[in-house]
């Protein structure tokens, strides 16, 4: 699909500068310009950018961090999302500092390489597919080398050598009319036969980042700067998309995950507006716990229950998915089948102006 | 519009935004980084490259190098060790030749010294030569001389042989004469003897004379009372001695018949008498269980010889020394005493009481007759039974020996009366007849002087005389009105005395 092409090689643009604390040589070292996988993550950057730095830095062992504008960046986040979430203007090159030393243990979660990386994703897919089948099983019977390519075609960015693996797992996919509609080269596999896929109720693995802002602003560069992630909240949470629901919409689908959000329900009215919504207290949401899987059949498992809530009296300002701004009336399905991330995640960052 | 529609509008719009975002990040982008990276990529890989590389060669030289180091202490090593070898080697040689030139000269010493041995050796040959010749013709000489040596010594061997054999000739006539000299002598003394005189007035004279039978009744004495049980004669005398139930011992004379002495002393009845060689002493044997001796000069008694615990039915005294008394008692025993000493010396008991005893000649052995009926013979010093023999089949009532000492009369309540040859204790004679009744266990009966005749006392009061060559009876003396109970012969040949119980001695010649 042409759809899911574009969202397999998309790279942002990274000028990666070294932490000053790190620099030992003079004069200091370049920023390395590299480019990252949208779909990929930043530890798996390091073995491309320590070649720009090994001279310069100070002898010891060296643990990779990054961060943007001194927020240091979630690992497990797909570099995408994280672009999409910290940028509300898209800054090409996106500008970001490495650091070698000090890891912000407080802060971010032990990170030890690749592995770590590849068994974050590894529990991710396992999360997915409990939402959507209800069990675990053929993530867990997935064999050593199936495992390995397919973590290898992530890292790589290998369409074709993903989808040969991930049709083995027998995901459900969402019944989606649209698919024939939308692409000339249609009756392509999206990865597996629809006869295994027929479920009346689909649950769409979803996890959500909610930015809320105090001021004011008309334009995205306007927005004042984030500093930290108590501003973002994180909502793991799946949505059902049911059959009979022809039409079942982004909106729709927002209405169920932040319902607080949509007091009138008309369609047109919730375009990005400003509609006032009463005070809102706001609950930091940290850690996003990717390792839990979903234990209650049909329920959201979240790390903060009460975190979910966003204050009413919000105005979403922002909705991006895969660098993209996709229209409210976009039908879910589609944005289920095409947008998704290699661990069957659908990964939706909102920006959600608080009236103070 | 519918729904689907806008659905529709919806998915394109996003599409084209998927490709603007494509446009913008990573088309417009990546060129520009792939071109910025390479260089350093490959830069980075070709410095890599390198650096492994140029590692590797220094390992590599390295290892040559450990490798020649080693080479090179391993050759030192050697050369070092060539080179002290090298110098020991010289040093040896050095030596070597040191010790060359002293053989050298060693050697050519001993040559000279062996020419001059050579010389001595060959001059000592020569003499050894001569030496030898020497030796053989003394040799001859010698054996010569030993040749010679031998034959004088057999002629003189031979000589000293014949010499002897004329010596053995001269000692043999020699003996013979001797011995000729001395049968002829015995012949001489042989005849001499057998037609021998036989002076009367010589010593020993009365052994000759013939002992002539008694038939006459002399004198008839009422000795004792009670009884008379021992009668006897001194030794070569005429003089009776008897000892009665009235514990007298009475002296007579026989030709007169008169009481010449009287011994008192005895505490019991006088059962036997006994008179020393030398006419000295007299024993009694008392039933009272002691023996006294008196002194006949002075009549008084000077032992008294206790210890037997029963009467004493028999003494004896020896005829060789007047020292040992024999005494026989009811008590089993025969006790030998000492006169000088005082006491007995020897006890012997024997299971069957002695009746009657007497020594023999040599006073060494005594014979004594028993109760069991047989007669034997004792040493008196070891006290041990020297012989013995079944003499009668009753009780031994009288054992009495002859004047020459080889023959034994014993009488026997058997009523027979035997002659015993004391050596060989072989019967030589046996006396009996009807109507001699041996009166008591103590009735005692005596052989002549001249050992030809046997007087015997009977139960009816008649003395019967045998004669031991004839072996008969030759008299009958009827006198006595009791039995008759001891006979004794006087050792002049005669009279003959008997005693009886009532206490009468006759006289018989």
């Amino acid at each position: 699909m042409e759809a899911q092409k574009y969202v397999w090689e998309g790279a942002i643009p990274l000028q990666i500068h070294l932490h000053e604390s790190q620099v030992t040589a003079l004069p200091p070292p370049p920023p390395a310009l590299i480019l990252a996988p949208r779909i990929g993550y930043m530890p798996l950057l390091a073995s491309l950018i320590k070649p720009y730095f090994s001279s310069t830095l100070p002898p010891g062992v060296d643990t990779i961090w990054f961060d943007y504008n001194g927020i240091p960046l979630k690992w497990y986040v797909p570099t995408g999302v994280l672009f999409d979430l910290l940028c509300p203007e898209p800054e090409r090159p996106w500008n970001i500092t490495v650091h070698f030393r000090g890891y912000p243990g407080n802060v971010l979660i032990p990170c030890e390489g690749e592995d770590s990386v590849k068994w974050s994703f590894i529990n991710s897919l396992k999360e997915a597919a409990y939402i959507m089948n209800g069990n675990c099983k053929n993530v867990m019977n997935m064999s050593q080398s199936d495992q390995s390519e397919l973590w290898n075609s992530v890292m790589n960015g290998n369409l074709e050598a993903y989808q040969r693996v991930s049709s083995k797992l027998k995901l459900a996919t969402f019944d989606d009319e649209y698919r024939t509609l939308c692409s000339q080269k249609s009756q392509q596999s999206f990865g597996e036969t629809d006869l295994t896929a027929q479920v009346n109720t689909g649950r769409v693995p979803i996890r959500l980042y909610v930015l809320s802002i105090r001021e004011d602003f008309d334009d995205l560069d306007e927005m004042p700067r984030i500093d930290c992630w108590e501003k973002i909240s994180y909502i793991n949470r799946p949505v059902e998309i049911h059959q009979e629901d022809t039409c079942f919409t982004l909106h729709d689908a927002l209405k169920t995950l932040l319902p607080e959000l949509f007091s009138d329900e008309s369609l047109t009215n919730v375009k990005l507006g400003g509609v006032d919504f009463q005070d809102a207290v706001r609950n930091p949401n940290e850690d996003v716990s990717s390792d839990k899987v979903v234990e209650d059949h049909g329920k959201n498992a979240h790390k903060h229950p009460e975190a979910g809530h966003i204050s009413s009296g919000g105005e979403i300002k922002l909705i991006r998915i895969q660098g993209i701004e996709p229209k409210l009336e976009i039908p879910f399905s589609w944005v289920a089948n095409n947008l998704i991330n290699p661990d069957y995640f659908l990964h939706i960052c909102v920006y959600v102006k608080v009236a103070q | 519009m519918s729904q689907e529609e806008v659905a529709i509008e919806a998915i394109k719009h996003a599409l084209k935004a998927l490709k603007k975002r494509h446009l913008v990040e990573e088309g417009a982008h990546a060129p520009a980084y792939i071109a910025l990276s390479r260089p350093i990529i490959s830069q980075g890989s070709e410095w890599k490259e390198k650096a492994e590389n140029l590692e590797m060669e220094l390992q590599q030289c390295y290892k040559a190098q450990s490798r020649l180091s080693e080479q090179l202490v391993v050759e030192v090593a050697e050369s070092r060790a060539l080179k002290a070898s090298l110098q020991e080697k010289e040093t040896a040689l050095a030596e070597m030749e040191k010790e060359m030139t002293q053989t050298r000269d060693e050697c050519s010493r001993l040559k000279a010294d062996l020419e001059e041995k050579v010389k001595a050796l060959e001059l000592v040959l020569g003499e050894r030569e001569e030496l030898k010749a020497q030796l053989e013709q003394l040799t001859i000489r010698a054996t010569n001389a030993e040749a010679e040596n031998k034959k004088l010594v057999d002629r003189w061997m031979l000589q000293k042989m014949q010499d002897a054999e004329r010596l053995n000739e001269a000692n043999a006539l020699y003996e013979d004469m001797i011995e000729r000299l001395k049968a002829s002598g015995l012949e001489k003394l042989a005849r001499e003897q057998v037609d021998g005189i036989v002076r009367r007035s010589e010593e020993g004279a009365e052994f000759f004379s013939e002992s002539t039978v008694p038939s006459v009744c002399k004198h008839r004495i009422n000795a004792h009372e009670g009884g008379c049980a021992s009668i006897m004669f001194e030794n070569s005398s005429g003089r009776l001695i008897s000892g009665g139930q009235d514990r007298s011992i009475k002296l007579w004379d026989s030709t007169t018949g008169s009481l010449s002495q009287s011994l008192f002393g005895c505490l019991g009845s006088v059962l036997d008498l006994a008179i020393t060689h030398d006419n000295r002493s007299i024993i009694a044997a008392s039933s009272s269980n002691n023996l006294f001796v008196w002194d006949v000069n002075s009549g008084r008694v000077r032992h008294t010889l206790t210890g037997h615990t029963d009467k004493v039915c028999a003494v004896d005294v020896s005829k060789v020394s007047s020292r040992h008394v024999v005494s026989a008692a009811y008590d089993r025993t025969i006790k030998v005493w000492d006169l000088q000493k005082g006491f007995c010396t020897n006890t012997i008991m024997f299971h069957s009481n002695c009746n009657a005893l007497c020594f023999s000649t040599d006073g060494l052995t005594i014979c004594s007759g028993h109760v069991d009926g047989n007669l034997r013979l004792w040493d008196i010093q070891t006290g041990k039974l020297l012989s013995e023999v079944a003499a009668h089949s009753l009780a031994i009532t009288s054992v009495s020996l002859s004047r020459n000492g080889n023959v034994v009369l014993t009488s026997s309540r058997d009523n027979s009366h035997n002659l015993f040859d004391i050596r060989s204790l072989e019967v030589c004679g046996t006396f009996r007849t009807t109507g001699s009744r041996v009166a008591s266990n103590w009735s005692r009966s005596c052989i002549s002087p001249d050992d030809n005749q046997i007087a015997a006392g009977s139960a009816d009061g008649s003395i019967y005389i045998w004669s031991i060559s004839k072996g008969d009876i030759v008299s009958t003396l009827k006198e006595h009105t009791a039995p008759v109970l001891c006979c004794a012969w006087s050792g002049l040949g005669k009279p003959l005395a008997s005693t009886d119980k009532n206490g009468v001695v006759c006289t018989w010649t």
